[in-house]
């Protein structure tokens, strides 16, 4: 038995040792916590950079089950994207796990890729937990608007070049070349946009607020209570009644959301309700930064006309 | 902006200075002259310190990389306008208290962002400029002026001294508190799940637990923990755990030094407030105590660089535990190891697989042996939050070297083989609404007794709400059943032999508390 538990150990030793180096020598093994930052970081990186990420586009990043298989992930990564403020915590439980001192709190291979960004909705005075599960350093959802993209990206091109100094220059030129491409797009959704703005609209997760802002609509209200708490049949009427008096024609909900809730709210308060996408690949057609918000931007502008 | 709110200040001090007519145009002339000698001086000392500060920023900028990015608030040119041109797009709905926010123009960029709102961010996080700390030491010593004096001091710019940038680690309280009902015999015995705390309300375990990082090389976790042990009694507070985790160690490897609650098995390192069912299974009080295996010493950890997650584990303790080692002494040490691996089965389903050994020394010198094997399953539907089925299981076998003195060998001794295991399943089959709070759970047990003949078994169904992520409440039956008469009796006042419980668990948690593995 003893024999037996010896040579299984030891052929673990072994085959990882062996397997230590395997993988793509030159590129740089990226691992973000969500789709959108794997999106920006593979079109700064190009061809340098290999990139996985934990969440999915349609999970919600708040809350992630902490797996083992992500820290394998981590295990093997050169560099961690994170969307900080406090969004994807988790994350620091599957960097414990995962044995990669690249990639700790404090070691180069860590991004944060809300640094430097100026933050919406950050409290000013006392919050807790009474009003639900507040983020006590601001709303964290700012890769939703692509406004946004050119500092995210920034963050992140200082990250990549801080592992290989050389490739600066490409990585500087992918990013303007997305910058270009993104320039070209907002045009589009400006002009798509303009004649929403002042729009009000519901959302079910308080997680629009950027992309909202940056477009010139308003969000008046939440089906959820209070984040992460479910609504009250109390709270509900409410929100039909607001709706009914301020005319508000549109609910935006996620795809990890109750949408038979806000389906029934909306046919109570005679609004429509639009399944945007929450993340890269979250739903069909989004496979691409610049496409998920191109779907959010349709989505909104169809739900309002 | 301070200066208008300066001017103000003054003219409201006009404003409200005594009436005219109690004072002579003299007294009246020279009150304003002192006020305007002082708003002048105010204006210069303004004056002086943004001059400073420019000259600071400046300085600042040049040490910075260069502007690889642009300003987060900068739009590329032809876009839309800057995000902080515009007021957060949120709208109060009638009759709610506005959110507890700040416009965007005030909102502070993270500790470890230039000071400067358009600045780019530079080289990684432990080379960044301490801007706060600089910001402290080359503040101009003005002497205060009338809005400085105005402004609030202690305690309310306490919190504005907390918060984000602060060198502060988590900490989190939790509460978790049993209320215990069973039969009279039962408690008589004190031979409950809870011995001694039957038909009773007690704090089973108020936990005060602090985490963080303590340099960049490894994180500390210390928890404080208070409980019950006695009907009556007061909480006694004891160290539950306080160690260090080397994060930076060659070969990928990880070390755990200190005290703690060792990775052996399935469970034994969860702390109560955060079990899935109430109390720990039976086959691991039996064979480790009420408060399993918690001891001091040293983990190690390697994560071999595998296509799937393998853990191999390695530790060296005193073996403290009295109910399974006890010889506590380093010199001849327990020593635990384990291995855990994991497979996603699928989009929504996953397993994890592990195996553990402690060998240790009795107090009496000869050895004793646990090995134990365990899984969990878990099935999340697309969409789902939250796990529709889990599925759970631990084994455990002894192998306990006892005296056996014979008539030719008193010394002789034998291996008392034992083993016990429990099967754990929840269901929480609604996906939205408050329905959506309950689960539904099952727990049966069944063990041998580690030195004891005889063994038992436990069926456990119970009901979990949890309101949110924070408070949770679970209604508990449990049925004991001992199959060798005189396994739990005391004698002189009562058995426990069969026993059926009913627990009322509350669980609360205030604070930070980290996200739970899987």
């Amino acid at each position: 038995m003893r024999t037996a538990v010896m040579h299984v150990l030891l052929a673990l030793v072994v085959t990882g040792l062996l397997a230590r180096d395997v993988g793509g020598a030159d590129k740089i093994r990226v691992v973000a916590t969500t789709t959108d930052l794997k999106a920006l970081t593979e079109v700064v990186g190009g061809d340098f950079v290999d990139v996985d990420a934990l969440a999915r586009g349609n999970q919600n990043p708040h809350d992630l089950e902490v797996r083992p298989s992500l820290m394998v992930k981590v295990r093997r990564a050169d560099l961690l994207v994170t969307n900080g403020l406090e969004l994807d915590q988790w994350a620091e439980v599957v960097v414990q796990g995962s044995n990669n001192a690249k990639v700790i709190p404090g070691a180069s291979g860590r991004i944060d890729a809300s640094r430097g960004l100026l933050v919406l909705e950050v409290p000013t005075t006392h919050v807790d937990r009474s009003m639900g599960d507040v983020h006590p350093v601001g709303n964290p959802h700012y890769t939703l608007d692509p406004g946004m993209a050119p500092a995210i990206t920034a963050n992140i091109l200082d990250g990549l070049a801080r592992l290989q100094p050389a490739n600066r220059a490409t990585f500087e030129q992918n990013r303007k070349a997305f910058l270009g491409r993104l320039d070209e797009a907002m045009a589009r959704w400006t002009t798509t946009m303009a004649p929403f703005k002042g729009a009000r609209v519901i959302v079910d997760h308080n997680m629009w607020l950027y992309f909202l802002t940056r477009f010139g609509l308003l969000q008046a209200g939440t089906v959820e209570e209070r984040p992460g708490i479910p609504p009250t049949p109390g709270h509900l009427t409410r929100l039909i009644a607001q709706m009914k008096d301020e005319h508000i024609k549109l609910i935006l909900v996620e795809p990890w959301s109750d949408q038979k809730l806000a389906e029934r709210v909306a046919q109570d308060a005679d609004a429509k309700v639009t399944v945007m996408a929450s993340g890269v690949g979250a739903v069909k057609g989004t496979d691409s930064y610049i496409d998920m918000v191109d779907y959010n931007v349709r989505a909104v502008a169809q739900g309002l006309r | 902006m301070r200066s208008l709110a300066g001017v103000c200040f003054v003219a409201v001090g006009l404003l409200a200075s005594s009436p005219a007519s109690a004072q002579d145009v003299e007294s009246l002339k020279k009150e304003l002259e002192q006020m305007r000698q002082q708003f002048e001086s105010m204006k210069e000392g303004y004056e002086k310190a943004m001059n400073q500060m420019g000259e600071r920023i400046k300085a600042l900028e040049s040490r910075q990389a260069p502007a690889a990015a642009p300003p987060a608030v900068a739009a590329p040119p032809g876009t839309a306008p800057p995000v902080l041109a515009a007021p957060p797009a949120t709208v109060p709905p009638a009759g709610a208290t506005p959110p507890a926010t700040a416009p965007p123009a005030i909102a502070a960029p993270p500790a470890t962002a230039p000071p400067s709102a358009v600045a780019a961010p530079a080289g990684p996080p432990p080379t960044a400029t301490p801007v706060s700390g600089q910001a402290v030491a080359q503040t101009p010593a003005a002497s205060p002026n009338l809005t400085e004096l105005a402004r609030p001091r202690e305690p309310f710019s306490l919190y504005q001294q907390r918060g984000a940038g602060q060198l502060l680690f988590d900490i989190g309280v939790t509460g978790d508190f049993i209320g215990d009902l069973t039969q009279n015999n039962v408690q008589q015995a004190q031979g409950g799940t809870f011995p001694g705390l039957e038909n009773y309300v007690f704090a089973r375990e108020v936990e005060l637990s602090l985490f963080g990082q303590i340099d960049p090389y490894a994180r500390a976790e210390v928890r404080f923990e208070a409980s019950q042990e006695q009907r009556g009694q007061s909480p006694t507070v004891t160290l539950a755990e306080a160690n260090l985790t080397l994060m930076t160690l060659p070969f990928d490897t990880q070390a755990k030094l200190g005290q703690m609650r060792n990775r052996f098995g399935l469970t034994n390192q969860i702390h109560e407030h955060d079990l899935p069912f109430v109390d720990r299974p039976d086959v691991l009080v039996e064979f480790l105590g009420q408060d399993g295996l918690v001891e001091k010493g040293a983990e190690f950890t390697w994560v071999p660089p595998l296509p799937f997650y393998v853990e191999l584990l390695g530790g060296v303790f005193n073996g403290d535990n009295d109910t399974a080692f006890g010889f506590a002494n380093i010199k001849k040490p327990l020593v635990t190891g384990r291995v855990k691996t994991f497979f996603e089965l699928g989009d929504y389903g996953a397993i994890q697989l592990g195996a553990s050994v402690a060998n240790g020394l009795q107090p009496n010198g000869l050895t004793n042996t646990l090995v134990g094997a365990d899984m969990k399953y878990k099935y999340v539907p697309d969409g789902w939050q939250h796990p529709l089925l889990t599925v759970a299981g631990e084994w455990l076998y002894q192998l306990r070297r006892v005296s056996a003195p014979t008539a030719t060998d008193p010394s002789q001794t034998q291996t008392l083989n034992r083993s016990g295991w429990y099967l754990f399943g929840e269901l929480q089959p609604v996906q939205f609404g408050a329905l959506s709070r309950f689960s539904l759970g099952f727990r049966y047990d069944w063990t041998e007794y580690p030195t004891n003949p005889g063994q038992q078994w436990a069926a456990e169904p119970f009901i979990t709400f949890m309101p949110s992520e924070f408070l949770r409440f679970r209604l508990v039956y449990k049925h004991t059943h001992g199959n060798t008469p005189g396994c739990c009796t005391n004698t002189n006042v009562g058995s426990a032999r069969i026993k059926d419980e009913i627990f009322l668990q509350s669980t609360f948690i205030l604070g930070a508390h980290p996200a739970h593995p899987f």
